[in-house]
């Protein structure tokens, strides 16, 4: 079975791993976002009304 | 020398160069990057929709501090998913069926699930050698049979995706070659035996999806039992 064949074993291995870390994981993360980002620096005045009462 | 059945199975080269490389760099290829905009186009949205998707539903029934895994398993379902449904089209090399993948990517993930539980919660991960509710006199046969069992796991989780993944391929193989031999002498035999090629096709397409979630589903079990 050729898949018992132990020569390309280490580097089958090994660039499995590497293509997974190095290129996958980034790739996926820019799928996943974080949160979006929240705007609470801004102070809105508001202006207090009242009810017209007619 | 004649070709045998399992000789699709070897890695292949040209000129010294190992093309199982090439085969591995595909899954990167297929998820485009993102951008940030607020809009992309539909294949970014359909895959980062299948992203969350998977990922809000994989790691629903894991505690807040093991969340830190769902882009470990997230990106591996990726990576088998697309290398075991390539595999699929004619002429391609599936890497996945290589024990040295499968295993290379069992072991270690397999390992550290163990040693997380054994490190930050040692009681509770040996006390899962014991399930509830057994009888005093069967402890130390239990004990021998559930220590096994979780040495058995990351070989079974590396032979299963191997074993699916080769035997599907080998069975396609097998079904085509009688079905382009028996087309001379026997076509209607022939057009039978195609069907039953149709009907694996489409079977190899399901097992291809199921055994990539099943790596996956199974590291997500080990990992909530550990944490």
């Amino acid at each position: 079975m050729p898949q018992l064949n132990p020569n390309p074993w280490f580097l089958i291995l090994s660039s499995a791993w590497l293509i997974y870390t190095l290129l996958l994981q980034p790739n996926i993360m820019s799928y996943m976002s974080m949160n979006k980002p929240t705007n609470k620096n801004k102070i809105t005045n508001t202006n207090p009304w009242t009810w017209p009462w007619t | 020398m004649n070709l045998t059945f399992f000789d699709q199975f070897m890695s292949p080269q040209i000129l010294g160069i190992q093309l199982v490389v090439m085969s591995l760099l595909m899954p990167s290829i297929i998820f485009p990057t993102q951008n940030n905009r607020w809009l992309t186009n539909r294949f970014s949205t359909l895959q980062s929709w299948a992203i969350h998707t998977f990922t809000k539903q994989l790691m629903l029934p894991t505690n807040k501090k093991s969340r830190q895994w769902s882009i470990i398993l997230t990106s591996l379902m990726a990576m088998l998913l697309t290398t075991n449904l390539l595999g699929l089209l004619p002429y391609t090399f599936t890497p996945t069926t290589q024990l040295s993948m499968n295993m290379g990517l069992a072991i270690p993930m397999w390992l550290s699930t163990v040693l997380m539980g054994l490190r930050n919660q040692p009681t509770m991960s040996l006390g899962h050698m014991l399930p509830e509710g057994t009888p005093t006199p069967l402890t130390p046969t239990l004990i021998v049979i559930e220590t096994i069992s979780l040495f058995i796991r990351p070989l079974a989780l590396g032979v299963r995706l191997t074993a699916n993944l080769t035997a599907g391929h080998l069975l396609i193989q097998l079904t085509s070659t009688a079905t382009i031999a028996l087309l001379p002498t026997m076509p209607t035999l022939s057009l039978l035996t195609m069907t039953i090629l149709l009907l694996l096709t489409a079977l190899e397409l399901a097992v291809a999806m199921i055994q990539a979630y099943v790596f996956v589903l199974l590291l997500n079990l080990y990992l909530q039992e550990n944490t």
